[in-house]
C-alpha cells in the first residue's frame, strides 16, 4: 500500500467482531471484555498518573538545570515519547484500538495544528505523534507544584490572559515551532453544533505558515467532557485521527484587519471541520482516508 | 491634549476599520461584547492598534475593566495624559 507508511498502526479488530459488538451495544449489552477493560481503564490512569509523577520529580526537573532552548528541546522529546509510551499500553491492556493517517505531515516549521476534541485524550495522540510540539495548556498547570515545572521546562503556554496567550502562540509559530490548537477550546459536546472559539483562527492569520487540521473521530464516544472516568462504553473504542488538507491562507493575508481575516478563517475552519467529519461519519476504520493531497 | 469628543472619533474610526463596524453603532454606551461582538481575542488587535498609532506601552491591565466604548476612551486619554 503506497500510504504504508503514514499509517501509522491500523489495530482495528475484524469487521464481524466490531459488527458483533455494536449489535450488543445497540441492545444495551456489554462486550469486548467489558469487565478486563474496566480494570485496564483504572489501570491506565493509574499507569499514567504515576509515570508524570515520576516524570516531573526526576528526569524534567534535571533538565531546567539545562539552558532554556535545550531543556525545551529535550523536555518535550521526554514527553513525546511517555505519551507514545502510554499509548502503547492503553491499546496494549485493551482499552482502545486507534489509526493516525498522515503523521508525516505533522511537525513541520510554522504549522498550527488544529484539531477537534471529542475526548480528554485526544492531545496525547496529538502530542505522541508531533515532534517538537508546544500547546496551549491550562493557566493552573503554571501553578501547580507538580506540573509546573513540566509546563514551564517544555515552554507550553497559558491559556490565562487572552493577550499572553495569542502573543506566546504567535512567537512559537513565528520562531518556526508547531503549535497543537483546539479550537472549540474545550471537549466537543456530543450531538451539539460544532463552536469554535476565535483564538485558534487568530493565531492562524496572524502567524501561522501551515495550518493543518487532524479530524479526529471516537466512536463509542468515551471520556467526553460529560462522562467520568469509570462510565467506560459498552464496546471498545476506537479512534480513527487523519491529517487533514493544509488550509489555503492567502486569500485571509489579503482581508483588511486581522480580527476581519480570523473571523472569515474561523467560518472556514467550522465549515471544513462540519464536512469533514460528518463524511467521517460514513468511514470504515482501517481504510485509507478518502480525500489526500498530493 | 485631546478631547474626549477627539478621542472617541479616532477610537470609532478605528473600530470601523479594524472589525468592519457600522460608525454609528459605536456610541459611547456601547458594550464592547454584547453589542459590538469584540471579544477578548479581539481587544489583543485593538491593544496592539492603540500600541502602533500612541506610541504608548499598552498593558492588558489597562484594558482589564474596559466594557464599553466610553470605557476604551478614557483608558486612551489616560495612557495619552499620562
Amino acid at each position: 500500500m503506497s500510504c504504508g507508511k503514514d499509517l501509522i498502526r491500523i489495530v482495528v479488530a475484524e469487521p464481524e467482531i466490531i459488527a458483533r459488538a455494536a449489535a450488543a451495544e445497540a441492545k444495551g449489552l456489554r462486550s469486548d471484555a467489558f469487565y478486563w477493560r474496566f480494570v485496564a481503564t483504572a489501570l491506565s490512569f493509574a499507569v499514567f498518573g504515576c509515570s508524570a509523577l515520576l516524570l516531573s520529580l526526576t528526569v524534567l526537573p534535571l533538565l531546567r538545570l539545562l539552558p532554556r532552548e535545550r531543556c525545551q528541546r529535550y523536555s518535550r522529546i521526554v514527553l513525546q515519547r511517555g505519551m507514545r509510551a502510554f499509548i502503547g499500553v492503553m491499546y496494549g491492556l485493551g482499552t482502545l484500538t486507534y489509526e493516525f493517517q498522515g503523521t508525516q505531515r505533522l511537525g513541520r516549521a510554522g504549522q498550527l495544528i488544529v484539531a477537534n476534541h471529542p475526548s480528554l485524550i485526544d492531545v496525547i495522540f496529538l502530542i505522541a505523534f508531533t515532534p517538537q510540539a508546544d500547546c496551549i495548556v491550562k493557566q493552573a498547570m503554571f501553578r501547580n507544584l507538580l506540573t509546573r515545572s513540566v509546563v514551564r521546562g517544555a515552554g507550553y503556554i497559558g491559556n490565562g490572559q487572552a493577550v499572553d496567550m495569542i502573543e506566546g502562540a504567535a512567537a512559537t509559530l513565528r520562531s518556526g515551532q508547531c503549535l497543537i490548537m483546539f479550537p472549540e477550546g474545550t471537549r466537543t459536546r456530543p450531538g451539539q453544533p460544532l463552536t469554535l472559539h476565535r483564538g485558534a483562527a487568530n493565531v492562524a492569520v496572524r502567524a501561522a505558515s501551515i495550518v493543518t487540521p487532524v479530524y479526529i473521530r471516537c466512536v463509542p464516544t468515551t471520556l467526553t467532557k460529560s462522562e467520568p472516568w469509570y462510565r467506560i462504553p459498552l464496546r471498545r473504542p476506537h479512534f480513527s485521527l487523519q491529517v487533514g488538507e493544509d488550509f489555503e491562507l492567502g486569500a485571509f493575508h489579503d482581508m483588511a484587519s486581522i480580527p476581519v481575516a480570523s473571523r472569515a478563517f474561523n467560518e472556514c475552519l467550522r465549515a471544513r471541520f462540519e464536512g469533514e467529519l460528518q463524511r467521517l461519519n460514513g468511514y470504515t476504520p482501517g481504510q485509507p482516508a478518502v480525500a489526500r493531497p498530493a | 491634549m485631546q478631547t474626549y469628543d477627539e478621542i472617541l472619533a479616532r477610537i470609532r474610526a478605528t473600530l470601523v476599520e479594524l472589525f468592519e463596524l457600522p460608525a454609528q453603532s459605536v456610541r459611547p454606551e456601547a458594550r464592547l461584547l454584547e453589542d459590538l461582538e469584540i471579544d477578548s481575542i479581539d481587544v489583543v488587535d485593538l491593544m496592539e492598534h492603540v500600541r502602533r498609532h500612541t506610541g504608548r506601552k499598552v498593558t492588558a491591565t489597562d484594558f482589564r475593566s474596559v466594557r464599553t466604548v466610553d470605557d476604551l476612551v478614557n483608558v486612551v486619554q489616560r495612557l495619552l495624559s499620562s
